[in-house]
């Protein structure tokens, strides 16, 4: 009794609750923001409390995940990659229909998607290859290939779900971490070339429909047909009607008007805007960066390889979905479809992002072991 | 363990380096918060509070249907409903009371119907009144601006020229339910909502996807209290938004011909049944009618409640089109299937002369002829003219129930003909296999027998009758009944023709069809033939009576009068025919439900079809036939006249011979 009170002690000094910290204050501010999005239609009304039990499920299996030694993630890091594939490839030929793409999985009560958490399998695997060769020297092509493959192979099932926008992520995250483990600036340049060369391409000829319309929404909105371009206007007038303080909390016109679509999911930072203006959005952003910057705090303070390029993978899950959701909402780029981390509306994506804290609470958990 | 902690350490200027494009990453999203909240803020504010957009639904016209002379079957005709956009709605309680007073609607009505839709989503607008009148109509749009939130909404109303008449086949349209919307979404990948119209019936329904057309839509600038404004040029960021026109619906130019719709519609009046005619040469259904019918233009329109309930309480089943989707014993209209598998499998000669008494022994059981005196000796000919019923116990038992199913399959019967309706059943033949499956019982030969005169287990839809005679009429083929001529566009342009489809060349010997084809010539044309009385003029059809009996009945049951059992007991009449007989060009099959004979109640029906179709269609032909039979018809009373006069003056002779005898005895 008396040890296992002096381990529990020990354990809650070293625990860096960092990570929950951050995330739990920026959840905080989202289900706010979520109840004032969603209380304007009688149908949604309730799924800010839906929300705050994804929250707590992610939160109990992050924690968990925290508590696991840092070894663990190494030793299965390759079994986990292939098991979500073989899901990613299950998910393709037999997984639930919604919205148009085969993305769920549905066991029993359980219905998640595999491609989510591909996102931890993909920077897992990568950062244990990487951990193990090539240390010594910078990347070139060569290097580059088999790490390459692995995030690639995920990327294609996953566009072929068709869910173009979390593929595409999945290689982001890839080109980062390779960034990070001394990617050759030659290299990096011939990769630029090949990736917009390969863009141009995929977009002539391997694009559905509808998100062909969405790139074109974006470059010209006046050529779009079925009005998706009056979304991104929408969404335009809504961020910048907030103005300078915002029109204050379930005060946004926009929302309540249903004139913006999803406006629980990918445009919660829309609303958001509307109503704290752009001081609000200050204080949310420097929130995310406060945790992006504490992930990069922890790839410099590990001493082992692995568990620094983990934290830099887990960094860019965070960064790119942050960037590239605001980056559509505020008409920079195509609207493809992400959330925006611990605020959008959407569980899957909530357990995602708690097991990421969590694994980096293990890990900075690890540090003082030694 | 040191050289790992060296691996980390030399990779902290890539660190710094991402940490820093981070930080640059988000200096553009700061700077794009800048530009919209701080720089065009104040723009953007005012917009999002005076103006709002609203997407309209431009609604498009749904394609029209044409007869196959191009009259116009439906129209698209503009009608005006009352709403109210609750989102809009200010002083209520006046502008309701206002409402109330224009539309003759107590402000309780209104406040329920507005209750009712509580639901929905509150700039969605709220139906007060159906199908208001033009004064109603400009009396809102004057008064619109004193009660915001109140508007008039246009709708096109659906409109079908003859009501009742063809109801059936043209279908109607009506809102999607709540029910059919995942099935339609999936079915069509198309994103239906509700409030949405569809075909729900016939051609409506079939050609839905043809008929509907792209709905378009149109951003309209409203302001707060939902009133559209013009814009204003100079300041419009909704420039950037594109309308979209809509698109209409394809135009439907059918077979069918309308004069004979409402010729056959009203010669059906009074009757519970169908016609179905079919142009013998190419399979195109000419009229298609049954009755009792509905008038779909109250669908489109909204049902009333009385209207619904008077259709679904009428016993006789309004909605249901008995031309396809209802199927009958054919009765004796079967016989020439039966006569065809005789004669082809050598059973017997057309000429072979057979015994028929008043029934038929079989095991046990006696089978009865229709005649309580029996017919006397009968060849093919004479079978069918009077329908004998025991010439063809006595085929049948030679006859195997699965080649005669053969035959049956071979002219069209029970199967679906394919032609272009929902909804459309198959009937039935039976045979050894099915009987097994159904009811785990050996065929008896019993079975056979009844079969053979189109009683038992086989079924069949007036339209598969149809197309059958057409069959036998136009020397064994067999076509595939369609109802659309072509489809085209508002401009003209014909985006599909549809030519006559075989189904199949009928392998049955020409020597054969023409006995038949002399057989049902004899039906109608000749004393003593089943339908000589009905057998109009100048027409010369031909065809074949037939009794379906509802129940099985006992003997004494079946010699009884017909019209003195109860409605529901008594017998089907059917009569399909063609004309003219050796020169076919039109088919027509009627059944008249509980008309207790194929004669009186159906055949005329399919008399007034053809005539009118000689008329319009072949009208020299028809003045030929009319000369020739009156001819014939004098004629016929010379000899009718000779003949009572021989009888009598045999009848004379014999008396006269009898008192001669008499005489000669005393």
């Amino acid at each position: 009794m008396r040890f296992n009170a002096a381990g529990l002690l020990d354990i809650f000094k070293r625990y860096d609750f960092s990570f929950f910290g951050i995330a739990t204050a920026i959840f905080i501010i989202g289900i706010l923001n979520l109840y004032s999005a969603t209380s304007g239609s009688p149908n949604m009304a309730g799924l800010y409390k839906t929300q705050i039990v994804y929250f707590c499920v992610a939160l109990f299996v992050g924690m968990a995940v925290s508590f696991l030694g840092p070894k663990n993630f190494y030793r299965y890091s390759y079994m986990f990659y292939f098991f979500n594939i073989f899901l990613l490839v299950v998910v393709l030929f037999m997984g639930h229909k919604g919205m148009g793409a085969q993305r769920w999985l549905v066991i029993g009560p359980i219905r998640f998607q595999p491609s989510e958490v591909m996102k931890m399998s993909a920077v897992l695997c990568l950062a244990r290859w990487w951990s193990k060769h090539d240390t010594d020297r910078e990347l070139g092509i060569k290097e580059l290939i088999i790490p390459f493959g692995i995030s690639f192979v995920p990327a294609l099932l996953i566009i072929l779900e068709p869910d173009l926008g979390t593929g595409l992520l999945i290689l982001l995250i890839f080109f980062v971490m390779a960034f990070y483990r001394k990617l050759k600036w030659k290299t990096l340049m011939i990769i630029i070339a090949i990736g917009t060369i390969s863009g141009a391409l995929m977009y002539k000829f391997g694009l559905k429909d509808y998100q062909r319309r969405r790139i074109l929404t974006f470059i010209d909105p006046t050529a779009d047909a079925r009005g998706s371009g009056y979304n991104a206007i929408q969404s335009k007038i809504a961020i910048g009607s907030g103005q300078f303080w915002g029109k204050g909390w379930t005060k946004s016109t926009q929302a309540s008007l249903n004139y913006l679509p999803e406006n629980h999911t990918d445009f919660v930072f829309s609303i958001f805007n509307e109503e704290h203006g752009f001081v609000g959005a200050m204080i949310l952003i420097s929130l995310y960066i406060v945790l992006f910057f504490r992930f990069l705090w922890l790839a410099s303070s590990v001493t082992r390889l692995f568990d620094a390029v983990v934290a830099v993978g887990l960094m860019s899950i965070f960064f790119w979905h942050t960037f590239i959701n605001m980056g559509m909402v505020m008409g920079l780029m195509p609207v493809v479809g992400l959330p925006l981390p611990l605020m959008s509306y959407g569980g899957s994506s909530l357990v995602t992002f708690g097991i990421c804290c969590g694994i980096a609470t293990s890990l900075s958990n690890s540090r003082n072991l030694f | 363990m040191f050289g790992e902690d060296d691996a980390v350490r030399s990779h902290k200027g890539r660190l710094d380096l991402i940490g820093n494009i981070v930080v640059l990453f988000f200096l553009v999203i700061f700077a794009r918060l800048w530009y919209l909240q701080i720089y065009s803020g104040k723009e953007l504010y005012r917009y999002s509070i005076e103006n709002t957009l609203r997407k309209e639904t431009i609604n498009a016209p749904r394609g029209m249907i044409f007869s196959r002379n191009n009259q116009l079957l439906i129209h698209n005709i503009p009608r005006f409903d009352a709403v109210i956009i609750p989102q809009y709605l200010k002083n209520k309680k006046e502008s309701i009371k206002k409402l109330g007073m224009i539309l003759k609607m107590t402000p309780e009505e209104i406040n329920k119907t507005l209750k009712k839709n509580r639901g929905q989503a509150r700039y969605r607008p709220v139906v007060i009144k159906k199908n208001i009148s033009r004064k109603e109509v400009a009396i809102i749009e004057t008064e619109n601006f004193k009660m915001p939130g109140v508007m008039v909404q246009t709708f096109i109303s659906r409109e079908y020229s003859d009501k009742e008449i063809g109801g059936h086949l043209l279908g109607y349209i009506s809102e999607i339910s709540q029910a059919q919307l995942p099935k339609y979404r999936k079915r069509d990948k198309f994103n239906y909502k509700l409030g949405d119209f569809i075909g729900q019936a016939g051609l409506e329904e079939q050609m839905d996807l043809q008929l509907r057309g792209e709905d378009g839509f149109e951003f309209v600038r409203v302001d707060a209290r939902g009133r559209v404004r013009k814009n204003i040029k100079g300041e419009d960021l909704f420039s950037e938004v594109r309308n979209k026109k809509s698109t209409p619906g394809n135009n439907l130019r059918l077979t069918v011909d309308r004069d004979l719709q409402i010729t056959a519609y009203n010669s059906l009046e009074g009757k519970v049944g169908s016609a179905v005619a079919v142009d013998v040469n190419s399979g195109e259904v000419l009229a298609m009618v049954s009755r009792p019918s509905f008038d779909p233009t109250q669908f489109s329109r909204g049902l009333t409640s009385e209207y619904w309930k008077s259709l679904i309480e009428n016993e006789n089943n309004p909605l249901r089109d008995r031309t396809i989707q209802e199927h009958y014993s054919p009765g004796s209209t079967f016989k020439t299937i039966t006569a065809i598998a005789a004669l082809e499998e050598g059973i017997v000669k057309k000429d072979q002369v057979i015994q028929c008494g008043p029934t038929f022994k079989l095991g046990r059981r006696r089978y009865h002829d229709w005649k309580r005196g029996g017919h006397g000796p009968t060849d093919v000919y004479k079978s069918l003219k009077r329908s004998v019923d025991v010439y063809f116990y006595k085929i049948a038992t030679q006859l195997d129930i699965d080649v005669l199913a053969d035959y049956a399959r071979k002219f069209g019967l029970g199967t679906k003909t394919g032609v272009l309706l929902p909804r459309e059943t198959s009937g039935l033949i039976p045979d050894r296999e099915w009987k097994k499956k159904r009811f785990g019982e050996e065929w008896q030969l019993g079975e056979t027998l009844s079969c053979s005169i189109g009683q038992s287990y086989i079924l069949t839809t007036p339209l598969q009758l149809a197309m059958a005679y057409a069959a036998i009429a136009n020397g064994g083929t067999l076509y595939y009944p369609y109802l659309i001529k072509e489809i085209f566009k508002n401009d003209g342009e014909v985006i599909q023709k549809f030519s006559p489809k075989e189904v199949s060349k009928i392998n049955v010997s020409k020597d054969t069809l023409d006995a038949i084809k002399k057989g049902l010539y004899q039906v109608v044309n000749e004393r003593k033939g089943t339908a000589w009385w009905y057998r109009g003029v100048g027409i010369r059809m031909a065809g074949k009576t037939g009794t379906s009996q509802v129940k099985s009945m006992t003997s004494k049951e079946l010699f009884s009068k017909c019209e003195e059992m109860p409605y529901r007991d008594r017998h089907h009449g059917i009569f399909v025919g063609y004309a003219p007989a050796y020169d076919p060009k039109i088919a027509v099959a009627v059944v008249v439900e509980h008309g207790c004979h194929g004669s009186s109640a159906a055949a005329p029906v399919v008399r007034d079809v053809i005539t009118k179709y000689m008329k319009k269609y072949h009208p020299e032909l028809h003045a030929k036939y009319a000369e020739e039979d009156k001819k014939k018809m004098k004629q016929f009373w010379l000899e009718e006249k000779a003949r009572k006069e021989q009888l009598k003056k045999e009848q004379d002779e014999n008396s006269e011979a009898s008192a001669g005898s008499a005489q000669e005895d005393t």
